[in-house]
């Protein structure tokens, strides 16, 4: 079947572009934040001065002193790439969204040559502003010599049955294999594609693994892998208005449960269920005020969607009374998670969903969150904080069993604590009271040193050096306190 | 009721039944006063669980006190440990900038916490902390909340313990020292203080903390015996 993908190569340095034209004409490096971040995407000329994805900010500015550092800003970008695929529909019913920046499209059954096929695609970027990011476009007969097409040139078109030729001079690294194998491979003298497929198919099995049998047909031009179209963009909307304002809230919350009970009956007679709805309360002053809310289970039913609104509403303050309400239902999709037979004793999502809504109601945007580790050479690198998300708390397979930990040790609690300066008595080099308190028993120092990089930073920039030390004091207290520049602050406590 | 010779054969009787009554108590195996398995959450540690007559009941408020060093974080991350392993959720409700700081991670994690049924909230004072854990046992989805034992007037307490009854759920608070509304809130306290603290190798850049050793007291429960302490030893995780 004839597919075509649509890339952008460095998808989230074209979108920083895209926002801000003036950065066309330097290096660019995109990074997740600027303190302490690290690189995401690198353009072209910013790769030739040595710069790699992965590498921190302090790395990063090193090698290209001209590079121009950007914050990836993840919203813009998944809005652009929605805005891009909405445009792509009109081309193909079937479009496979398969990463920010990269799509395919299943031309089978439209009308025309290729090269209509690859116009008609064009056309269709070329109506969305979004469209003017550098797309390429390539035409094949399977999603990944489609792709390695619009990868080599814009408008390449291969023919049926010539895919292994196309893909033979191709590198390995094109391929999603381990890296231990990829090296393994160049070691034994296969650097291509074409050298790749010329191997036997059982035994690169055999060596490298079930997963290697796709990347061994990848290398003959052959990908069986099927093209998976993403849901239609149907949405479902009502409106209320014209039947007076609504000063309090329980006149308010009275209009919406009206309102949901309509769109959730339009939802349910579309056969579809609905994973995000968006509230819009229109105010006699002329002001609009959106609540955008993601549900954590795509749902028909108007109880679930009403207690959420109503969570999300508790927070909100409006100068003036409400004159009309507007709420859509998007993310429409069919069916929706099944409850495993099994998880009677699982949280609902729902409620956890309902609750979630209700604590940032309470206390701010942000106030629902989730920790996770992450690798880092410093304690203050090894964690971060994102969103809670309800949705991942479904499970469709039955659990092992509630694995209860029962051990005659536990592991001692590290709890970080605000940086504070605190005064220490050094004696002969090592610190011997904090704040009047003797050290009663000290482990370290342990230096971390980021100054190595000190010749090649920006002006600004400071190194990072330190000296840490563990201390038990006369209290009892255990506290892991850090010298840097000469000053002393407190980091953690052990509890 | 003046004593009369009718009266006093029956007080007979009564002082007679409150003897064999504690003679029989005094007497009765240890299994008797443990809590059913389901109605409690497990520390993990077998010497603590017995003090707590099984665990820590659900269903309650209840207090690690102790001054930092102590282990009380160390106690709550095996019990949300508990909470979160085999598909339950747990909530941690803690003050990035108050002087208690907040939880690693990575910590947790050591301790067998699975962080992703870990609800983390930062809440900035008592009010913030004490809606949020109204919230949350609200919700009825979360098997245990942990807060700090902030200082709350009566009414709000009062309202926690319900809700913690309604939701089997347990409100967890720790302080260096609950305030006289949380004690008579709780109906489970344990005092933790540290008694000695390990180190392996010769002081200073060849030494390493290894751990601590810690003494956990029962000060009230309402639904065991009190008073009994338990030895717990913690060590420091590789890399936490």
């Amino acid at each position: 079947m004839p597919i075509v993908c649509a890339l952008v190569p460095a998808f989230k340095v074209e979108v920083a572009r895209f926002t801000q034209p003036e950065l066309r004409e330097r290096p660019l490096v995109v990074v997740d934040r600027l303190e302490r971040g690290h690189a995401l995407a690198v353009d072209d000329a910013a790769y030739e001065l040595g710069v790699r994805p992965g590498m921190t900010l302090v790395q990063a500015s090193a090698c290209a002193r001209e590079a121009a550092i950007v914050v990836d800003e993840p919203a813009r970008g998944l809005a652009l790439w929605e805005e891009i695929l909405d445009a792509l529909d009109a081309a193909s019913p079937l479009v496979e969204d398969a990463e920010p920046g990269i799509a395919f499209l299943e031309m089978r059954g439209i009308e025309g040559t290729p090269r209509v096929w690859l116009a008609s695609v064009r056309g269709a970027l070329n109506a969305v502003a979004a469209g003017a990011l550098p797309f390429r476009l390539g035409l094949a007969a399977g999603k990944f010599v489609a792709r390695a097409a619009a990868s080599s040139r814009d408008g390449t078109i291969v023919r049926r049955g010539s895919e292994r030729a196309f893909v033979a001079p191709l590198p390995l690294r094109v391929l999603d294999l381990e890296a231990y194998a990829i090296e393994r491979l160049q070691l034994l003298g296969v650097r291509t594609l074409g050298e790749l497929a010329a191997l036997p198919h059982g035994p690169f099995v055999r060596r490298f693994g079930p997963a290697a049998a796709r990347a061994h047909d990848r290398a003959g031009g052959i990908d069986p892998e099927p093209l998976v179209p993403r849901a239609r963009a149907l949405r479902v909307e009502r409106s209320l208005f014209g039947e007076g304002t609504a000063e309090r809230e329980e006149q308010v919350l009275f209009a919406l449960r009206t309102l949901v009970a309509r769109v959730a009956d339009d939802v349910a007679l579309a056969g579809k269920r609905c994973g995000y709805l968006r509230l819009t309360l229109e105010c006699e002053d002329g002001t609009t005020h959106d609540v955008p809310t993601l549900l954590a289970q795509p749902t028909a039913q108007a109880a679930t969607m009403f207690d959420l609104l109503r969570a999300r509403l508790e927070g909100i303050v409006l100068a003036a009374p409400v004159s009309g309400l507007r709420l859509g239902a998007e993310r429409l999709e069919e069916g929706g998670a099944e409850r495993s037979l099994f998880a009677g004793s699982d949280p609902d999502p729902e409620t956890v969903a309902v609750a979630l809504a209700r604590i940032e109601a309470a206390l701010g945007p942000g106030s629902a969150l989730r920790a996770r580790v992450t690798s880092g050479h410093r304690r203050e690198t090894r964690y971060a904080y994102e969103a809670f998300d309800a949705r991942g708390l479904v499970r469709r397979a039955p659990h092992a069993g509630a694995a209860q930990t029962s051990a005659s040790e536990g592991t001692l609690a590290y709890r970080v604590l605000a940086p504070r300066e605190i005064g220490v008595r050094v004696e002969r080099g090592r610190p011997v009271a904090v704040g009047g308190r003797k050290i009663v028993e000290l482990a370290g120092p342990w230096r971390v040193d980021e100054s190595w990089w000190a010749q090649a930073l920006d002006e600004g920039a400071l190194p990072y050096a330190s000296d840490a030390y563990d201390v038990l004091l006369d209290d009892g207290t255990l506290w892991r306190i850090v010298t840097e520049a000469q000053r002393w602050y407190v980091r953690g406590a052990y509890d | 009721m003046p004593l009369t010779a009718a009266t006093q054969p029956r007080r007979d009787a009564f002082a007679e039944l409150r003897a064999t009554l504690a003679n029989a108590h005094a007497e009765a195996a240890p299994a008797a006063f443990t809590l059913a398995e389901e109605a409690v959450l497990r520390t993990g540690f077998p010497a603590l669980d017995a003090a707590l007559g099984g665990g820590v009941p659900r269903g309650i408020i209840a207090t690690l006190e102790g001054p930092s060093g102590s282990g009380r974080s160390a106690l709550a991350a095996r019990l949300l440990a508990g909470a979160t392993l085999g598909g339950g959720l747990g909530a941690l409700i803690e003050s990035p900038r108050g002087s208690e700081g907040c939880l690693y991670p990575p910590s947790l994690a050591a301790a067998g916490v699975n962080l992703e049924r870990l609800l983390v909230v930062p809440a900035h004072d008592a009010v913030s902390a004490a809606r949020a854990a109204d919230v949350l046992l609200r919700a009825g989805a979360f098997g245990l909340v942990v807060i700090p034992a902030v200082s709350l007037p009566a009414v709000a307490w009062t309202r926690l313990a319900g809700l913690a009854h309604r939701s089997n759920a347990v409100l967890l608070a720790l302080g260096t020292e609950a305030s006289d509304e949380l004690r008579y809130f709780a109906s489970l306290r344990v005092r933790l203080r540290p008694r000695r603290v390990r180190w392996s190798g010769v002081s200073g850049l060849f030494c390493a903390l290894a751990g601590a050793e810690l003494e956990a007291t029962v000060l009230k429960h309402k639904r065991a015996s009190p008073g009994r302490s338990a030895e717990l030893f913690c060590r420091v995780a590789a890399g936490a």
